[in-house]
């Protein structure tokens, strides 16, 4: 019995009986060949078809603690120098794919910034390529869509696809403009947008969770139902009396002391509205929430096995109920910051479709709070790009580049991404048998 | 009892929701207003997926229709699209409701028109901002369309060298809603009047934003107040921009925020109407607004179709400019102080020269 027992627990103890494993070794030739297209293109662009010229980046605003100075780069030759940076970049890569060893993604993040160092210093040829204002711009479009992707996060991870996360937007948005207005409290208008997200997001999941309706057809309806109702709103309460009802005011800039002095970071990072800051503290929120603590599993379960959390004693049907809501409290509060965080007012239809932007950071974020982020600021980093280089006169035509933040996000869901898998139950309703 | 009471809150919640959203399916607004009159002509009016509260175009056609209406002693109807696809129905139930007039207002209804002017000989039609001309020969396509036109770069000139006469950096941006013709028309007379400036003053007042030889600038990919417009405006200021001119319905007020949150002294354009009165919240930073007459136009319009013997059609173009005060630029308000006080002289004798033709404003209504 002993000897038995001593030879299946200590197997290695005899070398001669030692087990070979056959291991296959997996060479993966997809970054590799993805990098190497892109180190191509470079040489093409920046080389090839190089631009002469002076290209400058100015890296803080007149405003600023620190002033950097401009930093000037002879465009063609940073080219150069850079793609030949890329070149061994795609070639390291190469070398570690061909040694059947994983690329690392701090490879590709590099090879990824110099890219973009490249591509700024050809498109901004002979201009001012201003790097603070092209990130500040960048966060200030991406706070909807993280907003959105985080309420996105937790409605699909507790099993409910939530499609109307533009309707909870611009729920939010229409809400707030008109409380704070009618009120002048700005803080009572984003607790009114969180209320009026909630509301959207509570339609959705009765219809969904008590009556079974199909979820993507009721978050469609709410779509348009939400932007019908704040159409009709707008027109027939919010116009007529633009200056008491439609002008709430901006919320004031909040300069974080010491932090806000730090050169680039300080300017995009931490000088901006209270909406922004509670971003943050929301982001880190919803990440810690879902994979560290009881609500989160229990949030989890009941979208990957709701048979399973129910045999534990979860009430599944309520779990779901109320994280719906609390999803939509959370876009809500990003409508607000169209109004109450940078126009000062609401406009018909203005969140134009940044929940379906959103809600492909979901997807492209994997279902994780923080990668969703990324994915939104990455969008928001196009769509601020494509305007700065519409403005400096960029040699690609304005309507190709109003598509630049889509082309990004098509290439980044179906490239980076490529078959994920969504939490298991998201999208069926759960009735207990 | 606990439990019955949770789930009262619950559907009191859902209930609440659904109620909200029910709203909007209530009370339709009354999208055919008539007024009593004693004419039995019939002016109607289809907006563009824009609606009548645009605080622009559809806004000041309304105002044109209700003006004309008044002044013959006619009743009006009116018609708002919510989209592109509501066109043509909204047309043919105006046609239905026996209209003897029907103005569509905006190039995108410029298909559905034509076609319903072809169906409907004997219904007088026009279409305000659009050539009616489908086939590009240069012709006006139904004998019963008229084409309200306004050469809004004459006035869009002046304001350009009022606006490089006033910058102090130097440079002055523009952007607009989308690449249609009828807002570059804006931009094109704009960049043409800081041109004009430089040469006469030999100064090198530099527009970021648009370029006129290549046709290639800045938009932000449509005409809603947003965050985008708000970027766009904020990366022309980054550029050292200090007079800003968007072009395309609210999105002056994107700009006017970015302006106020970037709290440098920067001077805004507005377009179509006067901002100053019709949008007050940013008055400090008005320069001055390129004024587009569609109002009056409408109402010329109105008038003189009613007065048309029965069965003749008008289709030859009504073409707004300076010289019949269809196009303007409004009063400096606020900011007659701190321009040039020379610049006001300057501006009327380039307008009377080009009224007169000495100078010529190229744009695609100039006929060169």
């Amino acid at each position: 019995m002993t000897t038995v027992s001593g030879n299946l627990a200590t197997p290695s103890s005899t070398p001669a009986s030692k087990i070979v494993l056959a291991t296959a070794v997996v060479k993966s030739w997809k970054s590799p060949i993805a990098l190497g297209i892109f180190a191509l293109v470079s040489i093409v662009l920046f080389g090839v078809f190089g631009r002469d010229g002076t290209s400058s980046f100015r890296l803080s605003s007149e405003t600023d603690f620190v002033q950097l100075p401009v930093l000037a780069l002879p465009t063609r030759a940073a080219g150069i120098v850079l793609s030949i940076l890329l070149v061994l970049l795609a070639a390291y890569a190469t070398w570690l794919a061909y040694r059947a060893r994983r690329v690392n993604l701090w490879l590709i993040v590099v090879f990824a910034l110099i890219f973009m160092v490249g591509f700024l210093s050809w498109a901004s040829a002979g201009h001012t390529m201003p790097v603070t204002g092209l990130l500040v711009g960048s966060v200030g479009l991406s706070v909807p869509l993280i907003f959105g992707a985080l309420g996105g996060v937790i409605s699909e991870r507790v099993g409910v696809v939530n499609v109307a996360i533009e309707g909870q937007l611009l729920a939010g948005a229409f809400v707030s403009a008109l409380v704070a207005s009618a009120t002048r409290q700005p803080f009572l208008g984003l607790a009114a947008a969180m209320v009026a997200g909630a509301l959207v997001s509570s339609v959705l999941a009765a219809f969904s969770i008590k009556y079974l309706v199909d979820q993507v057809i009721v978050g469609v309806v709410l779509n348009v139902l939400v932007t019908g109702l704040t159409n009709f709103l707008y027109s027939t309460v919010l116009s007529p009396a633009n200056e008491t009802l439609n002008n709430p005011g901006i919320l004031p800039r909040i300069p974080i002391p010491v932090l806000s002095g730090i050169p680039i970071i300080g300017p995009v990072l931490f000088r901006q509205t209270i909406i922004i800051y509670i971003m943050y503290v929301a982001v880190i929120a919803v990440w810690y929430g879902l994979f560290h603590t009881k609500w989160g599993l229990r949030l989890r379960s009941s979208g990957e096995h709701p048979q399973a959390a129910d045999t534990v004693g979860i009430n599944v049907n309520r779990t779901r109920f109320w994280n719906v809501s609390l999803a939509g409290a959370i876009a809500g509060l990003g409508g607000a910051y169209f109004t109450l965080g940078s126009i000062g007012g609401f406009s018909k239809e203005m969140t134009a479709g940044a929940g379906f932007i959103a809600l492909a950071a979901v997807i492209f974020g994997r279902w994780d709070p923080i990668k969703a982020t990324f994915a939104a600021l990455l969008f928001g980093f196009a769509t601020n790009l494509q305007s700065v280089l519409a403005i400096i006169g960029s040699p690609v035509p304005s309507e190709f580049m109003l598509m630049l933040p889509y082309i990004v996000t098509i290439v980044a869901v179906a490239g980076l991404v490529g078959q994920v898998r969504g939490p298991a139950a998201a999208g069926k309703p759960y009735v207990k048998s | 009892m606990r439990i019955t009471s949770r789930k009262a809150v619950l559907s009191g919640l859902a209930m609440a929701g659904i109620a909200a959203v029910l709203a909007g399916c209530a009370a339709a607004p009354d999208a055919t207003k008539t007024t009593a009159a004693a004419s039995k002509y019939l002016p109607c009016m289809v907006s563009d997926s824009g609606g009548f509260d645009d605080k622009s175009f559809n806004q000041l056609g309304l105002e044109g229709l209700q003006a004309g209406a008044k002044a013959i002693g006619a009743k009006e109807k009116h018609v708002e699209s919510n989209a592109d696809t509501d066109y043509a129905p909204n047309i043919d139930s105006l046609v239905a409701a026996n209209c003897n007039l029907i103005i569509t207002v905006g190039f995108n209804l410029s298909a559905a028109s034509l076609a319903a002017a072809k169906a409907n000989p004997d219904i007088q039609f026009a279409i305000i901002d659009d050539a009616a001309d489908a086939n590009f020969d240069g012709k006006v396509d139904e004998p019963n369309i008229k084409p309200i036109l306004f050469d809004t770069a004459q006035a869009a000139f002046l304001a350009g060298y009022a606006s490089a006469s006033y910058s102090k950096s130097g440079i002055v941006g523009t952007f607009g809603g989308m690449q249609y013709p009828t807002v570059t028309i804006f931009m094109d007379g704009f960049a043409d009047g800081v041109d004009y400036y430089n040469k006469q003053k030999s100064k090198s007042v530099k527009v970021v934003g648009w370029d006129v030889a290549s046709q290639k600038g800045s938009f932000t990919g449509g005409f809603a107040a947003n965050d985008t417009a708000k970027s766009t405006a904020k990366n022309l200021i980054d550029q050292g921009a200090d007079v800003i001119f968007p072009v395309g319905g609210p999105i002056f007020q994107s700009a006017g925020a970015a302006i106020t949150d970037s709290g440098k002294d920067i001077a805004l354009l507005g377009a179509d109407a006067d901002v100053f009165n019709t949008f007050p919240t940013y008055d400090k930073l008005y320069l001055t607004s390129v004024l587009k007459g569609i109002k009056t136009a409408t109402q010329a319009v109105v008038e003189a179709s009613a007065k048309q013997a029965k069965g003749t059609f008008d289709n030859v173009p009504y073409v707004g400019n300076l010289k019949n005060n269809g196009v303007g630029i409004a009063p400096f308000h606020d900011f007659a102080s701190k321009v040039d006080p020379k610049l006001q002289g300057e501006l009327d004798s380039i307008k009377a020269d080009i009224i007169s033709g000495k100078i010529t404003v190229k744009s695609y209504l100039s006929g060169n």
